[in-house]
């Protein structure tokens, strides 16, 4: 960072948010693999190189900050107690509940070597834990971890600390549901992907309405402040009708976010997918449709499209951050905390510190083997240069608020824009000819039919991307 | 690998950097020019007296200058960088004395006992002009304009240490320290309102008398007041008035 860089950062000027225009045609055209930017670079571009000598003086480094910024943990819970088919995810499938034991045992020890390396006086502010299924974990074990977690680093007391789990419905109940509200979690994700029958044994997936509601009523019961549930759309046997009827249900739930992603058919990536008949998959046309359906629905049901797969009641924390100017991309989607350091913990998580990204080892075995030779599981990372935290930058800005103002960008990062986004504005031509963007010599703005398209427009900044290889490990794009 | 275009990018700002000068021109903020050239000297003359200014750097951050018990043969200008001087007592626990920036000089402290009383260890990439003391003083008995400032920069530095004497608040250390080095940046030419604070906190806090957690509730307070911003390293004084005012029992009139 240089003088001044980041500090005229948008002051707080409201950002009026575009609604999107949904144009199956146009879409369709531009269905390609992208990334979706929970990282720029993205995870491919991570280097083994970054080692954990390189790790430690990184978080030595954001210690000596004259404000070291809060932490933020990520703890992945890698088990799962049945395969859904259309899973991509980091997982391990079992139903021996001695495999937590063991992943627990290790998980502490990555705990007590990375903690340390922190200051003791900066906050946990957000916790979240994902999976795989976090609620693998029985409440007792549960409760251990937590009680780890909060022994080695400083839990916020604050009011806005965001504690966050992704709950599996099928495997807990109000009882598991009141003792994580006990434990400090504030905030629920809930994985439904669709009501519908047929589509649920097609996914190997069967989970109720019912089901659903208890977890999602004992969260509100019990003190969170925040629920969310997740759908998928492109799955094998769904129709638009059945989507509807998932979609009445989810806003009878009432949830403060919704997610709906698209559903990624990559067999040859991930085996589980291997379990899904094809033929069975909605055709272009009906993909498109069931999202179309959902953008439709919910904005029927007041909520609003904050950009890639992600709603939120217009008077959640995440509409209010996108009006003011300050939402972030995250790991999880959009985030009103961007100013933490993330600690990724447990296998494949990654974290980011500093100006650097970096990752755990990705299986069981090397995660074990690292730690039990009392090392951090480290396996790869990336420390940005300037033209990376310039780029991260622009796309976060295009992909949270839609717009932006290329003098001040200009300005704050010392470039004469146009000039040295020569072969990216390039680039962006057909867009602008097909009516995603348009380009002043003040701002670059995706309109409402970009809003949709929000990864293809990222995609014209993104260096690495010229390197063809990359393409086909990405899903599409909508 | 792909390439990392650089079309397009503007010229680096005018940083915290001394490295104008040359053969015949001094450096803008060279420590002694000014007394120089009110005695009618110029460098080229200068070199004549066979006063031997060297130039040395790049010092990396955390690499010494100088060590303590060193014998004392030169003075060094600052160039770019900055530099923290600290004596470390025999259980190794770290005292920061001061903090050194472009234009200002450090071993003065040297100078009576004719070794150096303290380490010198550069905060980030350090450039330095050399000053080879006994040239130096034979300079000084020459011309009494060159040897009023070098009294003039060694009363500074006894000066200093009143920064923190006396029993103070944090708040008024914290505010202090950061207008003491708004004002030495401004006296150099360089922005006294927006600068990169090269020192970690622990060096900060070690030099205030202050807990490093203090030091950065003390400015996350100055912040939420809105009388700084701060973003990483980079510091903004929005309203130097009211710092002043917290901080002038410690502050010079």
């Amino acid at each position: 960072m240089r003088a001044g860089e980041g500090i005229d950062r948008l002051a707080a000027m409201a950002i009026p948010i575009t609604p999107p225009e949904f144009d199956p045609a146009l879409i369709a055209r531009y269905d390609v693999a992208g990334p979706r930017y929970t990282s720029y670079p993205t995870a491919p571009q991570f280097k083994a190189e970054f080692d954990e000598a390189a790790l430690r003086e990184v978080i030595r480094a954001s210690n000596e900050e004259p404000i070291p910024r809060p932490l933020s943990l990520y703890v992945h819970v890698p088990f799962c107690m049945s395969p859904c088919f259309y899973c991509g995810c980091n997982r391990v499938i079992t139903r021996d509940v001695t495999q937590a034991d063991r992943y627990l045992e290790r998980l502490y020890r990555e705990v007590e070597l990375i903690a340390p390396l922190f200051d003791r006086d900066r906050p946990v502010r957000q916790l979240h834990f994902g999976g795989g299924t976090p609620n693998f974990l029985d409440a007792a074990h549960m409760g251990e971890l937590l009680e780890s977690l909060a022994r080695h680093f400083s839990f916020s007391h604050a009011a806005d600390r965001e504690y966050g789990i992704e709950i599996d419905p099928r495997f807990a109940d109000g009882a598991y549901i009141r003792n994580l509200g006990e434990l400090g979690f504030n905030r629920i994700s809930v994985g439904i992907q669709d009501f519908d029958p047929l589509v649920q044994k097609a996914v190997n997936r069967i989970q109720s309405f019912e089901q659903t509601r208890e977890v999602i009523e004992a969260a509100r019961a019990s003190g969170f402040r925040s629920a969310s549930v997740d759908l998928i759309y492109g799955l094998p046997l769904q129709s638009v009708e059945g989507f509807s009827r998932t979609l009445d249900q989810v806003v009878a739930l009432n949830p403060d976010r919704v997610a709906v992603y698209g559903y990624a058919h990559l067999p040859e990536m991930f085996k589980a997918q291997r379990q899904i008949d094809a033929t069975d998959l909605p055709d272009a046309a009906t993909r498109l449709a069931l999202f179309g359906r959902a953008l439709e629905h919910l904005s029927a049901a007041g909520y609003v499209y904050i950009g890639m797969d992600h709603f939120a009641r217009a008077s959640d924390e995440l509409v209010l951050a996108q009006r003011a100017g300050t939402l972030q991309r995250n790991f999880q989607g959009y985030s009103t905390h961007g100013d933490c350091d993330i600690v990724g913990l447990g296998v494949s998580a990654i974290g980011r510190i500093g100006d650097s990204y970096s990752q755990n080892a990705r299986d069981l075995i090397g995660y074990y083997a690292a730690l039990d030779a009392g090392r951090l599981p480290l396996m790869r990372g990336l420390q940005l240069d300037e033209d990376d935290l310039i780029r991260r930058e622009l796309i976060n800005e295009l992909m949270c608020h839609g717009t932006l103002d290329k003098r001040a960008f200009g300005a704050r990062h010392r470039l004469l824009f146009d000039e040295y986004f020569v072969r990216e504005r390039q680039r962006l031509v057909p867009l602008i000819e097909d009516g995603l963007v348009v380009e002043s010599p003040r701002e670059i703005r995706v309109t409402s039919r970009g809003r949709l398209l929000l990864r293809i427009i990222a995609m014209c900044f993104d260096a690495y991307l010229d390197d063809a290889a990359q393409a086909p490990r990405y899903s599409r794009v909508i | 690998m792909q390439s990392k275009p650089m079309a397009g990018r503007l010229p680096e700002p005018r940083s915290p950097m001394a490295d104008d000068g040359d053969e015949t021109r001094f450096c803008g903020t060279c420590a002694f020019s000014s007394a120089c050239i009110a005695a009618g000297y110029d460098k080229p003359e200068l070199a004549e007296l066979q006063c031997l200014v060297e130039h040395v750097g790049p010092f990396r951050a955390g690499e010494h200058i100088f060590r303590t018990g060193d014998p004392f043969r030169a003075i060094f200008a600052v160039r770019a960088g900055t530099v923290k001087t600290r004596m470390v007592d025999k259980e190794g626990r770290e005292q920061v004395l001061g903090f050194y920036l472009p234009g200002e000089v450090i071993g003065l402290n040297a100078i009576y006992p004719e070794h150096f009383p303290c380490d010198a260890v550069a905060l980030d990439t350090a450039y330095f002009c050399r000053f080879s003391f006994p040239a130096m003083s034979a300079l000084a008995s020459r011309i009494p304009a060159v040897q009023q400032h070098l009294f003039r920069m060694l009363s500074k530095e006894l000066g200093t240490a009143s920064l923190l004497a006396g029993d103070h608040s944090a708040d008024e250390r914290v505010a202090a320290f950061l207008l003491d080095l708004a004002g030495r940046y401004a006296v150099r030419g360089f922005s006294g309102t927006r600068f990169h604070l090269s020192m970690s906190r622990g060096d900060i806090a070690n030099y205030l008398r202050l807990a490093a957690e203090t030091v950065s509730r003390v400015l996350s307070r100055f912040r939420s007041q809105k009388l700084i911003e701060i973003e990483g390293r980079e510091l903004e004084l929005l309203n130097p008035k009211k710092l002043r005012e917290i901080g002038q029992a410690l502050l010079p009139e």
